[in-house]
């Protein structure tokens, strides 16, 4: 039983690291600039890699370590941290039908960034269940430990390394959208889907050209929902399906 | 760092791990509470259109380049068309992603010569 039980484990482990390497382009530029700015204004290597360690989100850290560098009060550098990072309420129960009773769910939620659970919420439904806890804990767990590396990486050597090689820090980041298209690309199942994904897609775009990165993606998917609902509408009047 | 910044620290930790897991745990036991069944059924429906809406946002937010100039805006057109043309044919995750980020970086250093 055991000489099975291990194998599956550790495959599913492995299927998850791999599949969650592509998350390594955009993570690891990313956590460079962090820890090479969290240096700039004034923490040093060890702080700013515990940062990553304990916060573990992205946008909120850059504005955590700024705000705090500018000597706002910390009450409100803690509000805005978490008012960054409120979109995440809606993660977790998306994912929630396809978690297996194990106790370690809860804690492995540390790891959900929008990343992993854009892939998760994509691969999850499609492993057997028994494969799911392991394939998640390699992901998160990978996702995670190349966050903390690229940011003690960027705290140690960064000036070095954007010196070094300056295309890889702007090519490498393209992993994400590239990953994001390939997820999304399977859920464009109707013309409903399409033009609600389409229109979310475009606002999104338009709001992180407006400056508004943060707001937009919650704004964009509110935006998107909408338009998905009022579709539904008019094709029940058309009598056309919506699926 | 001052004793009050690690403070600061943690309690964004805190709240964020917070924001990831509470909503965990009140799905859970609303699927708990509506039986065993039918888990995706369960979900309450704007909770599953989101989901996809919110990987779609995400896509939208990275799809604008750092320095949104002209060559990164073509590196990015280049790069999708190539990154859907592979998943198209593989219908996996790793190549097509390999074959966006080669492209997107064959197009930036053709059109930075």
């Amino acid at each position: 039983m055991t000489t099975r039980t291990h194998p599956l484990r550790a495959t599913s482990w492995l299927t998850g690291m791999r599949e969650a390497t592509p998350l390594l382009g955009g993570y690891i530029p990313v956590a460079i600039s962090f820890g090479l700015i969290a240096i700039q204004t004034g923490f040093t290597a060890w702080e700013a890699t515990l940062i990553s360690v304990l916060v573990y989100a992205g946008a909120s850290q850059f504005l955590f370590i700024g705000m705090a560098a500018a000597g706002a009060p910390l009450w409100l550098v803690v509000a805005m941290t978490l008012l960054i990072n409120v979109r995440h309420v809606v993660y977790a129960p998306n994912l929630a039908p396809w978690l297996t009773a194990s106790r370690y769910w809860p804690w492995l939620m540390h790891g959900l960034t929008d990343q992993v659970f854009a892939l998760a919420h994509s691969r999850l439904p499609q492993l057997p269940e028994h494969q799911r806890l392991g394939w998640y804990t390699g992901a998160a767990l990978l996702a995670w430990a190349s966050w903390i590396a690229g940011t003690l990486l960027g705290a140690v050597a960064g000036d070095w390394l954007m010196a070094q090689w300056p295309l890889l820090g702007e090519v490498m980041p393209f992993a994400l959208p590239a990953l994001f298209l390939v997820l999304v690309m399977p859920r464009f199942t109707s013309r409903r889907w399409s033009l609600a994904l389409c229109l979310t897609i475009v606002t999104a775009m338009i709001c992180t050209l407006a400056g508004l990165t943060n707001l937009g993606i919650p704004l964009a998917a509110l935006c998107g929902a909408l338009c998905f609902y009022l579709v539904k509408f008019d094709s029940r009047q058309t009598g056309g399906s919506h699926e | 760092m001052s004793s009050a910044l690690w403070l600061a620290v943690l309690a964004s930790a805190l709240g964020t791990y917070l924001i990831r897991v509470l909503p965990l745990l009140w799905m859970r036991r609303r699927l708990r509470r509506l039986g065993e069944d039918d888990q995706v059924d369960a979900m309450p429906q704007w909770l599953g259109i989101l989901g996809p809406l919110m990987i779609a946002a995400l896509l939208g937010v990275s799809l604008v380049p750092r320095h949104p100039d002209a060559s990164a805006w073509l590196a990015t057109a280049v790069g999708v068309a190539i990154t859907l043309l592979v998943w198209y044919r593989k219908r996996s995750l790793g190549w097509p992603v390999a074959a966006g980020v080669a492209t997107y970086g064959v197009v930036i250093v053709l059109v930075g010569m």
